[in-house]
């Protein structure tokens, strides 16, 4: 006679912690969205902080999300309140795994297991390890499964010193479009999609690049999309190099209006290059894989996450990141050889199929499973 | 006449159906045996004479090589044509280096002149009636065309003001220099002559919140890489080391970089209280570089400045150019290269000028502009008196920033110079060099007017189109040249430029100015109560002690026989009587003695070229 479960309710608890979840923008957001909409083999728990917005965002989804109202505080203890409500919360909700999405949730998940006998599973993504490198260790020390956004990010890891974290490299998804058919472009065009925030992500390549570019594609126009501290900054240094006629920033966008402009371009470039001095650089660079879903080819930084999230000479061009040239070539081979870029395009789609995000999660879930088997 | 330039070599080319020629003497860093220029293209259609070195060519050339280009040579000259087979004029933005080139395109009968970033090589233009000539010094122009040499009052007044001739314009009226980063193309039918800018530097007010320590390190990459770049060459290489934080920064860095015991060089003074000997001596003990140190006796003051002075092709006075000139030939025997840390202060904020007018310029905003007339009226009163206290006073009087600035780094020489003036001065209008220096500066990007940022940006700016090039970079190329040496500058790199600019102003001048250099240097390695508040040092010299020892002869000789007297352009006794006061000791006014000494031995100089 085969053994009853011994819950009829059936489904072991997930309690997700992190601080960064949408209606607020950005990578980390979205994976933990992905997650916790897409995890079906858990009753799953989402514990969030309080943001404009988030009262509607939350009732529109089918995910129970509890979120820390923590008005007028600095960061810093906005992410304390976190970790505080956070034992409060697994008190009440009894969780059989815990899921960290970014370092800072870390001394909750290890208070919880330390509490309750909760097994932690830790993302990783990239910056955040530079940034602080001594919470990394404590975080992947104390977690029963590391989960890094790529090898790069794996080694990044390892480097913090912690070798007992058994380490999961599990890519970032992608959603894939239902209709990728390609508008047609007046100019040859290629996008960078990125916040202009850090240098790393190689804007200021791209730049001198440009000046090269145009002496074999005079009528090339490079789409700028996103916005944030450093625009200025890569405004007048587009000014410096007498390039404005060729450039247009477009501002941050919605996902919308991004994946238009991504029908609507030859090529997305983004040189993404290790920042100097230790930081971490790109974790994986979901938007190359974004770009393929579109059947676009990219030309990124032959180092770091960008190392997972494209075949070099498959799905792009991987070049020397700092190496204003080569970035050049590659932008001028693709813009002026319509085949080979279609060749690249074609494979970054099958790549892209590959990350859906179905696939993706299923791979997290089961490394979540397995914690719950020991 | 350019054979200082290029002691190892010559050679010519001309295109006979057209009379187009270009020729050029070398001094060999690079492929020393094949590097005989000019250079051509496969099908010897392209041709380009390079006076300089363009540090990324081994890139270019695997790139250009990958490309099917085929080279003859090793020389990094070569890379030019080929390059310009793949992008036309662009070619420019692919090079990091310092250079001047003329290239010839036979095919399209079209002539390309280009000159780096910054200035470092010169370019002289003389273009009349559909016709072209070029050259790295005035002085070969006006031997090829002996009616160009005329004085141009309006420049012996700007150069009195400032020092050194600013450019675009020269000391004669006929010829220009092409600037920085400019270039020209003519077409050989003379339809089209066309001069454009392919890089500026950046004179926008940025203000990125970034934090200190990622800048330190960007920094610190960027210096690497292009002290790297630099150290590429055929012929051996040491370092200038002043004592001060440039120099050091780029020993250390070279010292990391070469496989070789590194070789550095200073050079001390027997007079005055300005030494960086000592220092200088415990950083290459540090580095435990093989180190060189040369003497600039009072002796050799008197021999080899009127030489100098007269000899280099437009007239400077500068005063660390007798002392870089004299480490030049000290070293050439040991060295063909040196690496030196000129153009620092200007991309970092070394100059303490930048503090003490940002502060003024927020004080006189906080006194609203009555007030501050007011004041500026009471500070200036005493602007025939000459004490410190007077002059700091004036300084930091409320007055256009533009004119606070040209009075603090000239020591208000347009003050006085009406009194020094003669007739064949006396038309220009005295506010021409201020409205010149205007056009130079560009608007000053004011939000407020108390914005000390702001402030500090356009003075930086200022300093890097105009100050550099026109006196720092063009002393360095001289005072080297003449000694057959080539001294490469480290910080004047493209990206380090380009991220140097884009930085909030305070980074640059927390804790007394150039913060981020000062950051990087190791622990230990310079005098830190020194350097508790920084101070500038580099090269620093003893002009008053020579002017009153080793130069007054000539200053006596000067007013009894020089042309800027005997022709009208200056008075007489109001020199007189300035070089009396100095040599009794009285007053120091070497401020003014020394542009009309390293004028006047220039003048006379020129004027008997001239044959007047």
């Amino acid at each position: 006679m085969a053994a009853r479960p011994l819950q009829s309710t059936g489904k072991p608890r997930l309690l997700i912690l992190t601080p960064d979840y949408p209606p607020a923008p950005g990578g980390i957001q979205l994976v933990s969205e992905r997650l916790a909409a897409g995890i079906d083999g858990f009753r799953t728990l989402v514990l969030a902080l309080e943001e404009p917005g988030a009262a509607e965002f939350d009732r529109s989804r089918t995910t129970v999300i509890r979120r820390v109202r923590a008005p007028r505080l600095p960061h810093a203890g906005r992410l304390a309140l976190l970790n505080a409500h956070a034992l409060r919360e697994a008190l009440r909700f009894r969780p059989d795994v815990t899921l960290s999405m970014h370092l800072v949730a870390s001394p909750a998940a290890a208070a919880i297991k330390q509490a309750l006998g909760v097994p932690v599973a830790q993302y990783f993504h990239a910056e955040e390890i530079g940034a602080r490198p001594r919470l990394a260790a404590f975080a992947a020390a104390h977690a029963d499964r590391a989960i890094a956004v790529s090898s790069y990010t794996a080694g990044l890891v390892r480097a913090t010193g912690a070798t007992t974290a058994s380490i999961s490299v599990i890519p970032n998804g992608v959603d894939l479009p239902l209709d990728a058919t390609p508008e047609p472009v007046d100019r040859p065009t290629f996008v960078t999609v990125a916040r202009i925030q850090e240098r790393y992500k190689g804007h200021d390549v791209l730049v001198r690049a440009l000046a090269l570019v145009r002496a074999k594609v005079p009528d090339v126009q490079w789409l700028v999309i996103g916005d944030g501290s450093l625009r200025p900054v890569l405004e007048a240094l587009v000014r410096s190099y007498g390039v404005e006629d060729s450039v247009r920033f477009l501002g941050s966008v919605s996902d919308e209006e991004r994946n238009a402009w991504l029908r609507r371009t030859h090529l997305l470039a983004m040189p993404s290059r290790l920042p100097a001095g230790g930081f971490a650089g790109e974790g994986f660079g979901i938007v190359y894989l974004e770009a393929g879903a579109y059947g676009k080819p990219v030309v990124a930084g032959n180092v770091g996450g960008a190392l997972d999230a494209i075949l070099d000479g498959v799905t792009g061009l991987l070049v020397d990141p700092l190496d204003q040239l080569a970035v050049a070539e590659a932008i001028t081979a693709l813009l002026l050889d319509p085949a080979l870029a279609r060749r690249l395009g074609a494979a970054g789609r099958r790549r892209a199929e590959e990350h859906a995000w179905p696939l993706i999660v299923a791979r997290v879930q089961s490394v979540l499973l397995g914690l719950l088997a020991r | 006449m350019l054979h200082h330039r290029g002691p190892d070599d010559e050679g010519a080319h001309t295109d006979g159906s057209t009379g187009v020629s270009i020729g050029m003497r070398r001094l060999s860093i690079i492929d020393v045996e094949g590097g005989h220029q000019p250079i051509c293209n496969e099908d010897r259609s392209v041709w380009v004479v390079c006076n300089g070195e363009i540090y990324n060519h081994p890139r270019l050339r695997a790139e250009l090589r990958q490309r099917g280009h085929r080279f003859a040579t090793g020389s990094d000259t070569e890379v030019l044509v080929h390059l310009y087979e793949e992008y036309g004029e662009d070619l420019v933005q692919a090079l990091d280096g310092m250079f001047a080139f003329a290239l010839w395109d036979e095919l399209r009968g079209r002539l390309l002149l280009a000159r780096d970033r910054f200035g470092e090589k010169p370019l002289f233009v003389h273009e009349h009636d559909g016709e072209l000539m070029f050259a790295s010094e005035l002085t070969a122009l006006l031997h090829a065309k002996p009616g160009l040499r005329q004085l141009d009052p309006a420049a012996i007044d700007a150069f009195f003001v400032f020092a050194y001739v600013p450019g675009p314009g020269t000391i004669v009226p006929g010829v220009r220099q092409l600037p920085p980063g400019h270039l020209l193309s003519w077409q050989r039918d003379g339809s089209h002559c066309h001069q454009r800018a392919w890089w500026r530097a950046s004179d926008e007010l940025l203000a990125p919140q970034e934090p200190f320590q990622s800048v330190l390190a960007e920094t610190r990459r960027l210096f690497e890489e292009s002290v790297a770049a630099r150290m590429i060459s055929d012929v051996p290489l040491g370092v200038f080391l002043s004592g001060g934080v440039d120099s050091t920064l780029v020993a250390i860095a070279a010292a990391k970089a070469s496989s070789k015991r590194l070789q550095t060089f200073t050079v001390g003074y027997d007079v005055g209280s300005v030494s960086e000997t000592a220092q200088a001596r415990r950083t290459a003990a540090y580095l435990d570089s093989e180190h060189h140190e040369v003497t600039l006796t009072e002796r050799d003051v008197a021999e080899r400045t009127p030489a100098l002075l007269a000899g280099i092709d437009q007239p400077l006075a500068d005063r660390a150019l007798l002392p870089l000139n004299l480490l030049s030939e000290f070293a050439r025997p040991r060295v063909t290269v040196a690496l030196g840390g000129e153009g620092a202060d200007e991309l970092f904020g070394g100059y303490p000028r930048y503090r003490w007018l940002e502060r003024s310029t927020r004080a006189e905003a906080a006194l609203g502009p009555a007030a501050a007339r007011s004041l500026g009226a009471l500070l200036r009163g005493g602007a025939d008196r000459a004490g410190r206290g007077q002059r700091a006073a004036r300084r930091l009087a409320p007055a256009p920033l533009l004119e606070r600035n040209l009075d603090w780094v000239t020591a208000e020489r347009r003050r006085v110079r009406q009194q020094l003036y003669g007739p064949r001065l006396a038309g220009v209008g005295a506010a021409q060099v201020l409205s010149d220096l205007g056009a130079r500066a560009g608007e000053l990007p004011l939000r407020g007017r108390s914005d000390g940022k702001a402030t500090v940006r356009w003075l930086m700016h200022l300093d890097q189109v105009d100050y550099l090039p026109d006196d720092v970079l063009f002393k360095t190329d001289r005072a080297g040249m003449l000694a057959s040496l080539e001294i490469r500058t480290v910080f004047l790199n493209r990206e380090l430029a380009d991220f140097a600019a884009s930085l909030d102003t305070s980074a640059h001048l927390a804790g007394g100015g150039k913060a981020i250099l000062r950051a990087m240097l190791p622990e230990g390695v310079l005098d830190t109560r020194r350097l508790g508040r920084y101070r500038k040092t580099a090269f620093r010299v003893p002009a008053a002690d020579w002017l009153r020892g080793p130069l007054a002869p000539v200053l006596r000789a000067q007013l009894e026989h020089g042309v800027l007297y005997a022709e009208g352009y200056f008075e007489r006794e109001a020199a007189r009587m300035l070089v009396g006061e100095h040599l009794s000791g009285g007053h120091d006014h070497s401020d003014q003695l020394w542009p009309l000494l390293a004028l006047g031995l220039w003048a006379d100089r020129f004027c008997g070229l001239d044959g007047s």
